[in-house]
């Protein structure tokens, strides 16, 4: 595999990559965006693109195209990590508690996330040590770490632990978009150099394509999906201490769900949660573009946002047929 | 390696190893599952007395009623190699909001069993459609319907419920034997596919189909048709849990099936049921939900909040899926 890549020249290798640009996913969920953005100018009228939509829009999908970022690494090395929404509801609720108790917001932030790697260790002893299933192993670890939520949050369902500095941060913006935008934006940009031009990001996409050929070309395939899973872990991390920042507050339903949405955004762009080696950051990013403006529209229209996950699963739907007529596995 | 250079003892030695896989594996997980419960019994009795009585009982087999009948639907997707139904919640609810209406409209009760059982056989039919001819795997299809299905209930109502004076409901709470009444249908139902899976012909099917596919099919066996019966008769069994779920709840939102999903998929992993396909029994889902459904009870007795029922099953889905990883990798060794 290794030795065919080589031996290929760099001009068509550069031809080749254009070509998958075009029929690839990133090109049907970039139409998928166009489609989205021309619906929203039509039928909510020249608003939908207005400054104050425009940061409405970058607010709330700015979180969890940061999480997206970082659990693409896991799905991208063929381990699937659902326990991200309750990561990111047991990180805003240990962090808002410390930071109750009057913790340094620094001091409380590093001590949530070396908590959330910890589970995230656990989610990798697991799945890569023991061999175990990701889907199942992660979801327990989804339903324990909301046990673990409500817990921390207390009878009252939520820790207040609002800091001027810290919402006057998240709130930040420049021009129409959200500071919290530009940098997830420059994460996601990192991501998808790191996947596509560099050393590390091909093995990760060795290791999730075929593992056995990555561990026969020298790859560490354990210390690669170690590292996805810790990377997953620390991503919901700082996803839920921003949720935080944002809110002012922790409440024990923070990311419910979210890792549906997300993952469901991601599939939507082109990863795959049962194959690895497929999928990159900027389709993540498109994906949940499409996710945010599909519910921006709806909720501008004042239609009920159940909607949304109805079309949601459908465009979920649509992708994997995509994918599958595009070459990916067939079910049968 | 040496011994295995005679032919005679390679073939002896291999009908021993898939005896090993077979038969003591079943056992050895059969007997650890009972050894964590009567542990888990022991200690609870022993740090209050009180917990060894007939109300810890009644919870229990409670909570197993329903989660033991949708391990079963679970169980028949897991043997025949689909993997996973995450569309039960969503499947659940339909249901018992069928019947609630059904019933609140004055359709007679055998009726309404009927048509419970059906529309949870046609939710069935419908996944297995897009499964079948998409080609798609069944875990994001039904992921896709689940989410789909709890949305569109969301649209149609908030809260339903079954009238709450009526045999129907003084059915779901009443009791036979000292038991609850729910508990004896999952009973039947676990005896009744735990019989007929392995001596049936769709039931042999749907093994081999999980098993190897590829070998079923050079064996002429259709995977499409095996596939929609898997299916349809899962959704159909998710359609009877839905109907006692309505018999014994109280008023339910859309969303109300979500709890159910991890001790299924929990008690079914626990059971031995592989998520690749083709090994698991249904017989030991009474010992792995009966495991599970002691824990929340058991935990009320340690003083623990009903929080921590979630952290425990969480953690104890992530140990069994981990030994469950840990032996499969052993046997393919």
């Amino acid at each position: 595999m290794s030795a065919e890549m080589a031996s290929t020249s760099p001009g068509s290798a550069d031809r080749r990559r254009l070509r998958d640009l075009l029929t690839g996913s990133v090109t049907s969920i970039a139409v998928t965006l166009a489609v989205v953005v021309a619906l929203g100018v039509t039928w909510v009228g020249p608003t939908f693109l207005s400054a104050g939509n425009v940061t409405i829009i970058g607010t709330y999908v700015a979180v969890p195209m940061l999480i997206a970022a970082f659990s693409g690494f896991a799905l991208l090395a063929g381990v699937v990590d659902l326990s991200i929404g309750s990561m990111v509801g047991f990180s805003s609720a240990t962090f808002a508690s410390l930071v109750s108790f009057g913790w340094n917001l620094w001091a409380a932030a590093a001590v949530t996330l070396v908590c959330c790697l910890g589970f995230g260790a656990i989610n990798a002893i697991a799945i890569v040590v023991f061999g175990a299933d990701a889907i199942a192993a992660t979801l327990g670890m989804l339903v324990a770490l909301r046990g673990v939520s409500y817990i921390l949050a207390g009878p009252n369902g939520s820790v207040a632990a609002f800091d001027d500095g810290f919402y006057g941060f998240t709130n930040l913006t420049v021009g129409p978009l959200p500071l919290l935008f530009v940098i997830t934006l420059g994460v996601i940009v990192v991501a998808a150099i790191i996947v596509s031009r560099t050393r590390l990001g091909r093995h990760v996409q060795a290791v999730g394509g075929d593992d056995r050929a990555a561990t026969r070309g020298g790859i560490s395939v354990t210390g690669i999906r170690v590292a996805a899973l810790l990377l997953s872990a620390f991503g919901a991390g700082i996803g839920g201490i921003l949720y935080v920042g944002q809110l002012g507050s922790a409440s024990n339903l923070t990311g419910t769900g979210l890792e549906f949405q997300v993952y469901a955004a991601m599939m939507i762009g082109g990863y795959s949660i049962l194959r690895g080696g497929v999928g990159n950051p900027i389709g993540a990013a498109l994906g949940l573009l499409v996710v945010a403006g599909t519910a921006n529209i709806l909720d501008v229209q004042a239609i009920s946002p159940y909607f949304t996950n109805i079309i949601v699963g459908l465009l979920l739907l649509a992708a994997v047929l995509l994918d599958r007529l595009r070459g990916g596995d067939a079910f049968e | 390696m040496s011994e295995l250079v005679s032919t005679s003892s390679l073939s002896s030695d291999r009908r021993a190893g898939s005896l090993r896989a077979n038969l003591p594996a079943g056992w050895g997980t059969a007997a650890t599952v009972a050894a964590a419960w009567v542990v888990l019994i022991i200690v609870s009795g022993l740090h209050r007395a009180d917990f060894l009585s007939h109300q810890t009982v009644l919870a229990v087999s409670f909570t197993m009623a329903i989660v033991g009948i949708l391990a079963v639907a679970q169980a028949l997707i897991g043997i025949s190699g689909a993997i996973l139904d995450l569309s039960q919640p969503a499947a659940l609810i339909l249901v018992a909001y069928v019947v609630s209406i059904a019933l609140t409209a004055g359709v007679p009760v055998a009726l309404v069993v009927i048509i419970g059982v059906l529309v949870g056989a046609g939710w069935g039919l419908l996944n297995a459609l897009v499964i079948v001819y998409g080609k798609l795997n069944p875990i994001i299809v039904t992921l896709a319907t689940n989410f789909i299905g709890v949305a569109v209930m969301f649209l149609i109502y908030q809260n339903a419920q079954a009238p709450l004076k009526s045999s129907f409901s003084d059915f779901g709470r009443g009791y036979f034997l000292g038991l609850p009444n729910i508990w004896w249908p999952m009973l039947v139902l676990i005896a009744l596919v735990g019989f007929l899976l392995p001596r049936t012909r769709y039931g042999r099917h749907t093994i081999a189909v999980g098993g190897n596919r590829f070998a079923a099919k050079a064996r002429g066996i259709s995977l499409r048709r095996t596939r929609f019966v898997t299916f349809i008769a899962s959704g159909a069994i998710v359609g009877l849990a839905g109907i006692l779920f309505a018999a014994s709840n109280g008023p339910f939102a859309p969303s109300a099936g979500s709890t159910y999903q991890l001790p299924v998929i929990a008690g079914v992993i626990l059971a031995g049921v592989s998520l690749t396909g083709g090994r698991g029994s249904i017989w030991l889902i009474l010992l792995s939900v009966g495991f599970l459904s002691t824990v929340p009870t058991a935990l009320v007795f340690f003083g623990l909040s009903s929080n921590w029922q979630a952290v425990f099953q969480g953690l104890i889905l992530v140990l069994a899926v981990a030994i469950d990883g840990y032996r499969a990798k052993r046997l393919s060794r």
